[in-house]
Parts: C-alpha cells; sequence; structure tokens
C-alpha cells in the first residue's frame, strides 16, 4: 500500500471502519479452498474430458467420453512398503464394472499421480470408449496437463 | 440439444464453487456438473472423507443411495444425495464432511445447497 501524504490517523480510521463491512461481504465468496483443473482434448477422434481436483487426502480424477464420472475406482499406494522402488498400488473398483482391464487402465493412468502427489490415494472416474494403450498414453498427457497436486 | 449420435458431442463438464459463512463457520461448496447428474462436495477443510451416490428408480418414490466411500455409520452424505437426487431427478454423488456438532448446520447446509440450485440451476 502507498499512503504517501498521511496526516493524521483519521483518515486511516475511516478507511478502516469502510473497511469491516466489505470484508463482510468477501467473506461470503473467499477462494475455493480445493483446486480443479480442467481440459478438454481428442483422443482417436473422441471427445474427452479431464477434471482434475485437490483435496488433502486424496487427488479427485474424472477421465470422461460420456460427460459422466462413470466407473468409480479407488488407486491406494500400499502403505507397507517404505521403498519408493518397489512400492505397489492397488485399485478398488468402488462402483461400476469390477472387471481386469479396469484395474489396468487405473493403475496405468493414476499411478504416475499418486507417486508424485506424495503418495495420496487418486480417487479415479472412468467413462471410456477407447481403452487402447495408444488412448490411454494421450489421456495420460491431458492428466498431467491438469496438474493440481 | 446436442448431437450424440457419433459421440462426439456431450455437454462440457464444468466446475462451480461457492461458500458461505453459516453459524460462524464457513462452508464450502464445490459442484460439478455431468452429463445427467452432478458431483457435490461441501465442507469446511479440503478432505474428501466420504462419497454418496444417488439416484431415482422407477420402483421406489424415494431414489436409491449407497455410500462409496468412508464410513457407513455416517448417514449424512447418503440422506442429503437421496434428497437431492430427488429433488433435482439426476444422478447425485455427495461427499459431505462438516462435523457434526449442530444439527442445525446441517438444515442450514442443505438449504443453502436448494437456494444455489434455484439461483444457478446451470451449474448443477
Amino acid at each position: 500500500m502507498k499512503v504517501l501524504h498521511t496526516p493524521g490517523t483519521e483518515h486511516h480510521f475511516k478507511r478502516g471502519l469502510s473497511f469491516t463491512p466489505l470484508l463482510n461481504i468477501k467473506m461470503s465468496s473467499p477462494e475455493p479452498i480445493i483446486r480443479s483443473k480442467q481440459t478438454e482434448t481428442e483422443v482417436n477422434g473422441v471427445s474427452t474430458q479431464v477434471i482434475c481436483t485437490e483435496f488433502s487426502n486424496y487427488i479427485f480424477i474424472v477421465l470422461t467420453q460420456y460427460g459422466k464420472i462413470g466407473t468409480l475406482v479407488s488407486v491406494t499406494p500400499d502403505s507397507r512398503s517404505n521403498d519408493i522402488s518397489t512400492s505397489t498400488i492397488s485399485t478398488k473398483v468402488l462402483l461400476g464394472k469390477d472387471e481386469p482391464l479396469t484395474h489396468v487402465c487405473a493403475k496405468n493412468l493414476a499411478t504416475f499421480v499418486s507417486q508424485e502427489a506424495g503418495n495420496r490415494p487418486v480417487l479415479l472416474g472412468l467413462a471410456l470408449k477407447d481403452f487402447s494403450l495408444e488412448a490411454i498414453k494421450q489421456m495420460k498427457d491431458a492428466i498431467k496437463s491438469c496438474q493440481v497436486w | 440439444m446436442t448431437e450424440t449420435q457419433n459421440g462426439s458431442e456431450f455437454d462440457q463438464v464444468s466446475v462451480h464453487n461457492f461458500s458461505e459463512k453459516i453459524l460462524e463457520q464457513v462452508v464450502h461448496f464445490h459442484v460439478m456438473k455431468l452429463s445427467g447428474g452432478f458431483f457435490l462436495w461441501v465442507g469446511s477443510a479440503p478432505v474428501l472423507s466420504n462419497l454418496a451416490v444417488s439416484m431415482s428408480s422407477k420402483y421406489d418414490s424415494m431414489p436409491l443411495s449407497t455410500l462409496v466411500l468412508g464410513d457407513p455409520s455416517n448417514t449424512a452424505p447418503n440422506s442429503l444425495a437421496q434428497r437431492l437426487a430427488k429433488k433435482t431427478k439426476k444422478q447425485v454423488f455427495v461427499s459431505y464432511s462438516i462435523p457434526m456438532t449442530d444439527s442445525n448446520l446441517g438444515l442450514l447446509v442443505e438449504n443453502r445447497i436448494k437456494k444455489e440450485l434455484e439461483l444457478h440451476p446451470e451449474h448443477f
């Protein structure tokens, strides 16, 4: 703040007074406490949306080609291993079709996020039409571009 | 309406944040608008401690609801998801992390959500 000509305290006092109600108004809309980033990209001609949201105990990622959350998978680093080089990741389908491909894709897509986010678990919503390796690769890049961790 | 024949056109997923000081506590709201539903997180700290999913069923007047993440003994996320699914007729995901100290708070929080639903239905 540059207050160059400060003759007295009266001026400051008035400013202080008028500031209080302003602050009250602002209280109803402070900065959101959770951050999110999103992007939209074409993967093999299919419109794909990524929305990453940061929570203190989770990274929430929605990866969708249907505009929906789809299958919800939790991707959790194994707490037993302290050594990063041998750390393992476990996946659990919380909602939706529990099939091997879902687990493979979820691990492939979210392991690096969990590691980069200080071994935080990832909650991943997958609604995909294309599960090809090439598509998954491109989606990973899209997730990288929405880094909130 | 958007063309969905080749599956390339869906409504954009959008995110909306708002917050309100309720009973001396700042409560934050985070809404993600999805196709046919929305995800709503409510909390005073940035923690994702539970997640409930609810949607209407033609066999029951009350929407079905299930908890997919968190402590099942906490019924707050389930019941809120259920009520919002009934009100909006959409699939609703709710994560609710408000300390259960004041029962009034839950009611006021829910009213705040309903107010936002009325003022800004485009975000849900």
